[in-house]
């Protein structure tokens, strides 16, 4: 899988091409700014383009509108935005207005190699990822009238793993049950929450991050 | 003493003159020679009286002998005769010095001391050398005395010498109208009221002095006539001085009415309107003396700067007991009636310092405001520079550790035996560290804040907190980062101290910009009986809205919630 970093730290930038190297990818281009990073996806047109949410020159949120520019022109790349604060609305900005392959991470996730492997190829195959600090902020929140009251401690569980971006497989086997079982989770939940049920992880997740970011 | 002798000069003038009706009078009628002389005399006597340092009142008593003199011209005895003849028009000097002196009686102008001079010669010099070549008969009247200083008969140089005189007399006039009219142009409102009758009167006797030595030169047989009212003319002269003398008078009777003025309840009272009032200035501005900036102030506070030397301005500054307590910064004109200010200070001083003492009040609230929210901003400045230090540094070293203990865990061979869990041990604890020092950053400053503004970092904090919370934001842009800053933290503790203390089930949050202001509120339906007394967190709310000028309430009745407001000036 071809990747493209970008990020204004040179030893971050490093790190991770590093890391992701080691891992088995492809790292075509390095980049410092948006306007690089925007360049290097004309050129190489990545896979997944990893993006630093706050780069030069304002050093605000550059890499999430240079994440929806790559949106609009190369649709087919996916994008993994890297934060270090939790931005839950970042987040279902990011999710809402993609259709396929975007993630949301914070940085420290780098260490978990498994994990950011991972979460790389979801992304750059059509899937998505959003951090489970993100997810347990839009699930834990406190409501009047809780919608989510009437689930489980385990649906509540699974609920968070679907947000995060899992498949029904990944869930099971985070949860060593089988699959079978984390279908009927699902599908008490869809029904508790009165969503649409979807066979599409990345719709799936949509409709529950969408449901959870609405309340 | 003086006035005595005018008054006997002008009597004997007038009983010499009547005896000489051997010629036509040229005066215009013993009433009108005795008013213009005797009103000369008396109004310089008052003048001198009153303001002994100005030249002007000796000069208008002079003037007024040198008038009685020229009557001796009617005298029948020859010695008298010549006398009258050689004084026949030394007033006319005297006259234009009063006109263009008034009222400093100092010639300031080159042109103003150039006419005098020429004028004093054609009347002494000139006139004595006319009076050496011309024969009473030929040039005077047949009936007329001897010219005692007639020394040759000479009809031709004493025409020429005549002529001579004449003509220069014309140009000093067409001068002197020049100025005087100029002079009458110019003058600000306050120099108009004080000098437009003496300007106003001479100007006059000068047209008529003009027509009158025109018909002279031109040997016009209206003559006579013209002189007779270029009398009336030159008499208004020191009528025209007295009243601008009594002008003052009255003035003085201002000072009194000020006073009674500023008996009035201070808060009715526009001292600087009273005063201006008073002097007759309108564009007169007051300024306070505020010690601890040594430098004067307005009645809100704000610095008023004093005219330089060369300014159309001038300032006089009250003091009290040596200590300057107020400018007044007025036109030029009412220098020359340094009594008026002096008495209107006086009269004045006390409400001055009382003024001064609540200028100075407004002026320190004004700084002790300016400097709250100076400190309040630096605050905000340091937070957000702390922020971005840990952001760029520490949360980064450590990240790029974790990378490099995600790299080490990748690399360790599988028969490490009780290294990998101590790795994974160490990743778990630094990324926990990471979460501390996230938490820690937001809560120095929210870079949501900066990047999206005050509706996303709101929805943001309720998000994040530990009651229900919702927000209703209505924002129009982005407003001052120190607004937005203040309106954001308010919010933070106000969602605190609702988890805190209020047992409330949920909060709700609005903000909403309009004309200028942001309203924030945060409303909750708890237990209620909060106070911004006794060192509660509200106490510090409170002082930070209001350092930024902005207001703060607490409405907390027991048992009804709790709602907090702040309301932002933000132009």
């Amino acid at each position: 899988m071809r990747v493209v970093v970008a990020d204004d730290a040179v030893i971050l930038r490093e790190g991770l091409a590093r890391l992701l190297t080691e891992t088995g990818f492809e790292v075509v281009g390095l980049a410092g700014d948006a306007d690089e990073l925007l360049d290097q996806v004309e050129r190489y047109k990545p896979d997944v383009a990893i993006v630093d949410i706050r780069m030069p020159p304002t050093h605000t949120d550059e890499g999430l509108r240079a994440a929806k520019t790559i949106r609009e022109r190369h649709p087919e790349v996916g994008i993994l935005v890297l934060s270090q604060h939790v931005h839950a609305g970042y987040a279902i900005e990011l999710l809402t207005a993609g259709t396929l392959g975007v993630g949301y991470l914070l940085k420290e996730r780098v260490s978990d190699l498994t994990e950011l492997a991972a979460s790389v190829r979801r992304v750059g195959s059509g899937g998505s990822v959003l951090d489970p600090v993100v997810v347990s902020q839009l699930v834990d929140r406190r409501r009047v009238d809780d919608p989510l009251a009437g689930l489980t401690a385990r649906e509540r569980e699974v609920l968070a793993l679907m947000a995060e971006g899992r498949s029904n497989r990944a869930i099971a086997e985070r949860l060593f049950v089988t699959e079978h079982t984390i279908e009927k989770h699902v599908k008490n939940i869809f029904e508790t929450l009165r969503l649409a049920s979807s066979p599409d992880d990345h719709r799936r997740v949509l409709a529950v991050v969408t449901f959870l970011g609405a309340r | 003493m003086v006035g005595v002798a005018g008054l006997l000069a002008g009597i004997a003038a007038v009983w010499v003159a009547s005896f000489g009706s051997f010629r036509p009078p040229l005066i215009p009628g013993t009433p009108v020679a005795l008013l213009v002389g005797w009103s000369f005399i008396a109004s310089g006597l008052a003048s001198w009286r009153t303001r002994p340092e100005n030249w002007l009142g000796p000069a208008m008593v002079g003037t007024g002998f040198l008038w009685f003199a020229s009557l001796l011209q009617q005298a029948q005895g020859p010695v008298l005769f010549t006398i009258g003849e050689i004084f026949q028009i030394s007033y006319l000097a005297g006259f234009l010095y009063v006109v263009l002196s008034f009222p400093s009686g100092r010639l300031w102008g080159a042109l103003d001391r150039a006419l005098v001079l020429v004028t004093v010669g054609l009347v002494t010099v000139v006139q004595l050398a006319w009076m050496v070549f011309a024969q009473t008969r030929a040039f005077i009247c047949d009936t007329c005395a001897a010219n005692l200083l007639e020394i040759t008969d000479n009809a031709v140089v004493a025409h020429a010498v005549l002529q001579f005189q004449r003509t220069a007399g014309l140009a000093v006039m067409i001068a002197t109208i020049g100025l005087l009219a100029a002079r009458l142009l110019r003058a600000s409102r306050p120099q108009r009221r004080a000098a437009i009758p003496v300007l106003g009167a001479g100007l006059v006797a000068a047209i008529v002095l003009f027509i009158s030595i025109t018909a002279a030169v031109l040997n016009a047989p209206s003559q006579l006539n013209l002189t007779r009212i270029a009398g009336y003319a030159l008499a208004v002269v020191p009528v025209a001085v007295l009243v601008a003398f009594a002008q003052r008078r009255l003035a003085r009777g201002v000072v009194a009415g000020l006073v009674v003025e500023l008996g009035a309840p201070a808060s009715a009272l526009d001292l600087r309107e009273a005063l201006s009032r008073a002097l007759g200035d309108p564009s007169l501005t007051l300024g306070y003396w505020f010690a601890a900036e040594s430098r004067f102030v307005d009645s809100a506070g704000q610095p008023v700067d004093l005219p330089g030397p060369d300014a159309e301005r001038q300032s006089t500054v009250v003091e009290r007991d040596g200590q300057p307590i107020a400018v007044l910064i007025h036109d030029p004109a009412l220098e020359h009636n340094a009594g008026l200010v002096d008495s209107v200070c006086a009269a004045a001083g006390l409400t001055l310092e009382n003024e001064r003492l609540q200028a100075e009040l407004r002026a320190r609230l004004a700084e002790l405001q300016a400097s709250r929210a100076r400190l309040i901003e630096a605050t905000e400045a340091e937070r957000r520079r702390i922020e971005r230090d840990l952001h760029d540094g520490t949360q980064q070293r450590l990240v790029s550790i974790a990378m490099s203990l995600g790299l080490l865990e990748s690399r360790l061979p599988a028969d490490t035996g009780q290294a990998r869990p101590l790795v994974i041990q160490t990743r778990e604890a630094l990324t926990a560290a990471l979460a501390e020092l996230r938490e820690l950053t937001q809560g120095i400053h929210p870079t949501i804040l900066t990047e999206r503004g005050l509706p996303a970092a709101l929805d943001e904090l309720c998000r994040r907190a530990s009651l229900p919370a919702t927000v209703h934001a209505v924002v129009d842009g982005r407003l001052p980062d120190r607004i937005e800053s203040a309106a954001y933290f308010f919010v933070s503790e106000g969602l605190a101290n609702a988890a805190k203390h209020s047992y409330a089930t949920q909060v709700r949050v609005t903000a909403s910009s309009a004309s200028g202001s942001l309203t924030v509120t945060v409303h909750d339906d708890g237990i209620g009986g909060a106070s911004a007394q006794g060192g509660t967190g509200l106490r510090g709310l409170a002082d930070r809205v209001e350092a930024l000028g902005g207001r703060f309430s607490l409405s907390s009745p027991p048992g009804q919630g709790t709602d907090l407001s702040a309301e932002f000036p933000c132009g």
